[in-house]
């Protein structure tokens, strides 16, 4: 019967210490302490600490100070040098160009610029589109799903049939119809991407809420004439949060790969402003003679990648209790 | 005590539309709750107690629907059903939109406090404030004075150092400290009526006790009236002031709590009581109602409980007995759906005694049909 008079027994609230010790389980301290515990994860924190401290500092150096940082200190990452030398190696090394110098530690590009300095000011776009296009997504996809998943019955159906069209167009066409509806500006890659995951977030969401959506603080919630906005707002995304944070650490290390995908095909940042995906296709033509100017973005987006997905993992495993030991 | 109800309800009828068929969960209850009572909604096990409550404040889940019914609150109609052109029941223009009833009605004027305390606050908050969120929606309160109303009602329930148990997360708090703090989210916006289902029902006894005996008080000192729904006769007498007895989605019997216990109309009533383990007598066994109440999907024929009733006649197979007014001389309102009473003449001293049909518990339904359940006749109304 769809009733709720499963008569329980008083042994119910014997349980106390128990429980507290398992509900505990779930608290952000917990979950930091577990992520902590775990040297892969600490490894990704760091280095994604690391490049987004990069990405923030290159950030202010591009629009507040106008590059000038780079030039007082180091060189601008966009100009010409005066004294061009194309195509070097890195510093430790020779190819038919010449030696590598230490002015250039990791080579130039195909006109002369440092490729240390333009890897140091492409972190920027490389972090800011994984962030933005990831949090886009993720609100969008939150959203959608806490909805349909709340609601249930036709708004359900609607919602998802929809999510599971976009779903079927492959990501990277649907990014490129996008941007040249729009422009080919960065911020219509960073919006396309995000539209492109929100289908991963929405189907995450959603298989949560609608158990989350069947607790009795939810209904305690509704009997106490909460309205539905606030319910799903303040009750029932925070708790089926969860395994949206652990995709999100992961999807922002996809959105990398899809906008350096993209910058590589000549959507996104454009020239001359630096980014690893523009980096490796203009190192192309130049692959035999000095392979390093591919070979070093090509490391940036891997060990960034890597390690977001590494933070992901670990933050998956301590925030689910059934993986732990 | 007003004369006129706080609550009325009138042949309240909800149902579930499962796959298998219809369950009629509420098969037209009527009762009436007053000022300043506690009135308890009595059953086993999927009597429809719950679902009852749920209807009042029009809660019903899918696939759950109230389908027929008045209930009225301080003379507002919260469920009203008329028939239409077509000759269909359907609610009327006049009954309360789910809007009013969310802004107006729930938290408001009638709050539930529900079954399970541990499930029954959200985990990520804190109880402070959860409770404030509740104070701040239904009292039209700012977010300091909602804390000051807030802590001042943990203190009311017996929550000790309140202050600081305000910022405590659910999982910090016991059983019995959790439910002290939904009854104090249900008074905290200082409601009419407090539906309570089966509050302490997932506690142990002592604290059960000590729940009992707080709401006591506190119904005392705020005049709020209760709707306690329970399976417990012992809770009952504890508390409630009238009684309405659940069997199969219908009320069978409905007294004051002492008329209840001394002087029950309804073999039902008088099972439950039976089942009870009593302090002053010794007994080898308790004694047990007969047999486990049947699907509502499928209600027997007649009078729902003959199945299991030791005193059913063939005429309680055949007749649907309504709920009458049985009433002696001084007392407040008895009513009882039974034909024993003088109030229903339909022959029952002269019709033959049933064999009991139900066997305890494994064997229900193998002893055999009897002639009465395969001529099952037409209800009387």
């Amino acid at each position: 019967m769809a009733q709720r008079d499963t008569e329980q027994s008083f042994d119910e609230s014997g349980g106390g210490v128990a429980e507290e010790e398992i509900e505990s389980r779930v608290g952000l301290r917990y979950t930091l302490s577990q992520v902590r515990r775990d040297p892969t994860a600490m490894f990704g924190l760091y280095v994604v600490g690391f490049m987004t401290a990069i990405a923030i500092f290159a950030a202010f150096d591009h629009y507040v100070l106008d590059y000038w940082f780079a030039e007082t200190f180091w060189m601008h990452p966009h100009r010409d040098p005066s004294n061009i030398q194309r195509l070097l190696p890195p510093a430790w090394s020779e190819n038919v160009f010449g030696e590598g110098i230490w002015k250039y530690p990791l080579g130039t590009d195909h006109r002369g610029r440092d490729v240390l300095v333009r890897l140091f000011y492409g972190t920027r776009i490389a972090i800011s589109v994984g962030f933005l296009s990831t949090a886009i997504g993720m609100v969008g996809g939150t959203i959608v799903g806490a909805v349909s998943g709340y609601y249930g019955e036709w708004i359900d159906d609607v919602l998802m049939r929809a999510v599971e069209t976009l779903y079927a167009i492959p990501f990277l066409v649907l990014v490129i119809a996008f941007m040249a509806a729009f422009g080919r500006e960065l911020v219509y890659a960073m919006i396309g991407v995000g539209i492109v995951q929100i289908p991963t977030f929405a189907r995450l969401i959603r298989s949560r809420v609608v158990s989350v959506r069947e607790e009795d603080y939810i209904e305690a919630a509704r009997a106490a004439g909460v309205r539905d906005s606030r319910i799903i707002l303040r009750h029932v995304i925070p708790n089926s949060f969860a395994p949206v944070l652990v995709q999100a650490t992961l999807q922002v290390g996809v959105a990398i790969l899809i906008v350096a995908g993209l910058s590589f095909l000549g959507f996104g940042a454009q020239p001359p402003t630096a980014s690893w995906g523009q980096m490796i296709n203009q190192s192309r033509d130049s692959m035999i003679v000095n392979p390093w100017f591919s070979i070093w973005p090509g490391m940036a987006i891997l060990i960034t990648v890597m390690a977001f997905n590494m933070f992901g993992d670990g933050l998956r495993d301590a925030l689910d209790p059934r993986l732990q030991n | 005590m007003s004369s006129e109800p706080l609550l009325q309800v009138r042949n309240l009828t909800t149902q579930f539309f499962t796959e298998e068929g219809t369950v009629r969960a509420v098969d037209g209850i009527s009762f009436d709750v007053y000022e300043g009572e506690i009135a308890g909604i009595v059953g086993e096990s999927g009597a429809g107690k719950s679902v009852a409550a749920q209807s009042i404040v029009r809660l019903v889940e899918e696939p759950g629907e109230i389908v027929d019914g008045e209930v009225y609150f301080k003379g507002e109609p919260i469920v009203e059903f008329e028939e239409d052109d077509d000759g269909d029941l359907a609610p009327t223009d006049a009954m309360l939109t789910n809007e009013e009833m969310r802004r107006n009605i729930r938290g408001r004027e009638i709050a539930i406090i529900f079954q399970d305390p541990m499930e029954s606050l959200n985990p990520v908050y804190t109880v402070g404030g959860q409770l404030r969120e509740f104070i701040e929606i239904n009292r039209e309160v700012g977010t300091s004075e909602a804390k000051a109303i807030a802590v001042d009602m943990l203190r009311e329930v017996g929550i000790p150092d309140p202050e600081s148990r305000y910022d405590e997360y659910p999982h910090q708090f016991s059983g019995g400290m959790r439910q002290r703090v939904l009854i104090a989210m249900a008074l905290a916006c200082e409601p009419s009526l407090i539906i309570a289902d089966e509050p302490t029902t997932a506690l142990d006894v002592t604290v059960e006790a000590q729940i009992l005996e707080l709401v006591d008080e506190l119904q005392e000192k705020y005049g709020t009236s209760f709707i306690w729904v329970t399976h417990d006769m012992g809770v009952v007498a504890e508390i409630c002031d009238r009684v309405n007895v659940m069997y199969l989605g219908e009320v069978v019997e409905q007294a004051e709590v002492d008329d209840l216990f001394h002087d029950s109309h309804h073999p039902y009533t008088e099972a439950l009581l039976a089942s009870l383990p009593r302090p002053d007598q010794t007994v080898e066994e308790l004694n047990p109602i007969e047999g486990v109440m049947p699907e509502a999907i499928n209600p027997p024929s007649g009078c729902r409980f003959h199945p299991r009733c030791p005193e059913a006649r063939e005429v309680c197979a055949r007749i649907h007995p309504d709920n009458r007014d049985v009433s002696e001389a001084g007392e407040r309102t008895h009513r009882a759906a039974c034909f024993r009473n003088d109030a229903f003449d339909v022959g029952y001293d002269e019709s033959p005694p049933l064999e009991m049909t139900a066997g305890s518990g494994f064997s229900a339904g193998l002893t055999g049909e009897t002639d009465a359940e395969a001529e099952s006749g037409g209800e009387a109304e």
